[in-house]
């Protein structure tokens, strides 16, 4: 009986796959998107997930966990599977897996669902159970711990400067995202500015009025948010204060940088606490709202399979299909960053070893749905619709008629009617040209929920859609801002001790300014990009989330190496050769393509050879010299990737080699008094 | 059942779990003291948000 589910279960998920290949030229149903993943992640859940955990790492539910042994009722409780699932998912679950598979959107549906599900099956969840495996064996340690006691310390240095490079790109280019959504959009600029009144509200309530009363706190601050959303209409349609929340690009930049120091200085309780809550809710609510939307609408995807973008001449973003299909949708089919969560709280707070394969594993299958969903919610969109809002303005065309035949050139239809008509219902002076991928997907998400949930309201979800995003954008911004600032506190601490100090306020100082400068050029630089910044910033972004993945896995190879898995390797190397040659290539492509709208270089080049033959370009200098910034930005990580790979290359041979003695860090077996 | 559906949301949120620390400590340290409400926001604020955290994209 059993086995008869699985072998349909089997071959739903391959008649899914097999619509959706051989539908070309016509429209199919996103049921088809869903079954295909769901089919493909059930039968990896039951099967290959359980190979890792019962041959690969030999998970043993007789053996103690961190949380059992050191029980502090705090950090280390032991938790249900179900309950630490959830909160494992929120901590991974961010903006990454919304916005990479709508901007790869643009090769067409195909390439970024197939991306995205072999990509996780076979990668990113197992890059995160390893990484869990390893950290639950370990008492807990973060990755950077790991790769030091498992590689070396020089290795564990790099993860951390790493780490820390990664952050700055990672926020300059999702406070990109924010810029672009928010621009020109007083009804959402105003509902962001609610959140953070709302915010200190909500901190003094759980911190003076009624200490620790979280939950009270954050009904409050839910309710509050979802009047502002409603009051940011009025704002939008009234004349005098339309105007004061209607703010430029630069401007909005501006209060993001001032935004993030500010959180970075302030106690936690006043705003970071408070708004991390707030987002937490809105994400698991949303997500939960679009998977109900999708699966009751069941939409039919108007983009086609693949489009010829594929040739590498598309505008959202440059490059071939290989690599950077794969460098664009980073999160959602493999994450270096979940490397971070899976050896944080989560190892400290499961029950039983098993339990690692449904949080591990099956975490990041869920969030590589939620990748899925958003890549079904911008293939609802017409072609021409979709590529109107995520080209940039110097490519289109200044006026909507200039874009709608620059987009008929492309083979694709669109009409400044249809254009201004959708502005219109969802209450936005103009779509055109808003990249980075939040809008497109909030009309995506508009269509989807105003089919599910009831026509007429498309404005009050496509805003709703923005202020989920810009929210929880701008908690990964302060959080991260944060983190930063820490990281950096350790480092400068080498360098002049008082600065290590973490509560000491000129260090605070110092090291939030270092930071947000930091994320503020780049966020900056994409702004004044004429290209739209999204076009140069994502791409390094993809490559440096990547790259954490590569080290991860490289730490997850060495553990299993040394427990004398080494027949096992694979699991992990397969994935770790495949990252290689894409994030190399990629990289290499971005710094030296003679392409100047692929190449940095090759763009700098450009740029000093129409100053030179008398072309006036604005901002010249400011533009070559980012390109070089970024060409090194590029080169370092690929440099950082490599002497990674080649010291724990070393480190393998030798172990195998019975040429060093394996030292292993893992704690000594404990039985578990739980009685099972 | 409210209590348990209330300690569900608050684990998935990552907030402090004020009785289930009580208990905790009633059951398995009965010497030592336990916390006011207040008290123990501010310890789990500087664990959740202190060096040593980190974030997702």
């Amino acid at each position: 009986m059993r086995r008869i589910l699985w072998l349909l279960i089997a071959l739903a998920g391959a008649a899914g796959w097999g619509m959706l290949a051989l539908h070309r030229g016509e429209t199919v149903s996103a049921a088809w998107l869903v079954i295909a993943a769901m089919g493909t992640y059930l039968v990896a859940y039951r099967f290959y997930s359980r190979f890792l955990a019962q041959r690969v790492f030999g998970l043993d539910d007789r053996r103690a966990t961190p949380a059992e042994r050191h029980n502090n009722g705090c950090d280390f409780v032991p938790t249900t599977r179900w309950v630490l699932f959830g909160h494992h998912f929120a901590a991974i679950a961010g903006a990454g897996p919304l916005v990479g598979p709508v901007l790869a959107a643009q090769f067409g549906y195909l390439p970024g669902t197939i991306w995205l599900v072999l990509g996780v099956v076979l990668g990113g969840a197992v890059q995160d159970f390893v990484i869990l495996f390893g950290s639950l064996r370990r008492d807990g340690k973060s990755l950077g711990q790991m790769a030091k006691e498992e590689i070396g310390p020089v290795t564990g240095l790099l993860a951390m400067g790493a780490v820390l490079a990664i952050m700055i790109i990672l926020l300059a280019v999702l406070a990109l995202v924010v810029v672009n959504a928010l621009k020109g959009s007083p009804w959402g600029v105003f509902t962001i500015a609610c959140t953070i009144p709302i915010a200190v509200l909500m901190g003094y309530w759980m911190k003076v009025w009624r200490p620790g009363k979280t939950l009270e706190a954050s009904v409050f601050g839910v309710t509050m948010l979802l009047l502002a959303l409603v009051a940011g209409r009025y704002v939008a349609e009234s004349a005098t204060l339309a105007p004061i929340f209607t703010l430029t690009s630069i401007q909005i930049a501006g209060w993001m940088i001032a935004y993030g120091f500010l959180a970075s200085v302030l106690p936690v309780w006043m705003l970071l606490c408070p708004r991390d809550y707030l987002s937490t809710f809105m994400k698991i609510g949303t997500i939960l709202l679009l998977a109900i939307g999708i699966l009751v609408v069941l939409p039919p995807l108007k983009l086609p399979a693949l489009t010829r973008f594929i040739d590498g001449t598309g505008p959202v973003f440059a490059g071939k299909l290989f690599p950077f299909c794969f460098i664009t949708i980073a999160c959602g089919a493999i994450s270096g960053f979940h490397a971070l969560v899976a050896s944080g709280t989560t190892p400290k707070m499961l029950r039983r070893e098993s339990d690692a394969r449904m949080i591990g594993y099956g975490g990041m299958l869920t969030e590589s749905f939620v990748a899925v969903m958003a890549l079904c919610a911008a293939a609802v969109l017409d072609p021409g619709v979709y590529f109107a809002i995520n080209a940039p303005a110097s490519v289109l065309g200044g006026n909507l008629q200039a874009a709608a035949e620059t987009i008929r050139q492309w083979g694709f239809v669109v009409t400044p009617e249809q254009m201004n008509a959708l502005a219109g219902s969802v209450g936005e002076a103009s779509l055109l040209a808003r990249t980075g991928g939040a809008p497109s997907l909030a009309v995506g998400m508009a269509q989807i929920f105003s089919g599910a949930f009831g026509q007429g309201l498309t404005a009050l979800w496509y805003h709703f859609a923005i202020m989920f995003e810009a929210l929880f954008i701008l908690t990964t911004v302060d959080t991260g801002t944060r983190v930063g600032r820490f990281m950096l506190q350790e480092l400068g601490s080498h360098v002049w001790k008082p600065l290590g100090r973490t509560s000491w306020y000129p260090s605070i100082i110092i090291t939030s300014a270092v930071v947000v400068a930091g994320w503020g050029y780049f966020l900056v630089q994409g702004v004044m990009d004429p290209l739209g910044g999204i076009n140069s910033l994502w791409p390094l972004f993809g490559i440096s989330n990547q790259l954490l993945a590569a080290i991860a896995l490289c730490v997850g190879t060495t553990i299993l190496i040394k427990s004398g898995k080494a027949r096992y390797s694979w699991v992990t190397l397969v994935p770790l050769a495949w990252l290689l040659l894409v994030t190399l290539t990629a990289g290499y492509q971005k710094v030296f393509s003679p392409l100047p709208k692929l190449g940095f270089l090759a763009h700098a080049a450009l740029v000093e050879a129409q100053v030179a033959a008398g072309t006036a370009v604005p901002n010249a200098a400011r533009l070559i010299f980012n390109d070089r910034l970024d060409a090194v930005v590029a080169g370092g990580f690929m440099l950082v990737v490599l002497l990674v790979v080649i010291m724990s290359l070393r480190e393998w041979l030798l172990v195998l080699a019975g040429r060093k003695p394996v030292r292993m860090s893992e704690t000594p077996f404990v039985q578990t008094a739980e009685t099972a | 059942m409210f209590q348990n559906v209330v300690a569900t949301i608050r684990r998935l949120v990552g907030m402090p779990d004020y009785q289930g620390y009580v208990d905790h400590v009633r059951a398995c340290h009965p010497e030592r003291a336990v916390p006011s409400e207040r008290e123990y926001y501010e310890q789990y604020l500087e664990r959740r948000y202190g060096a040593g955290t980190s974030r997702c994209c």
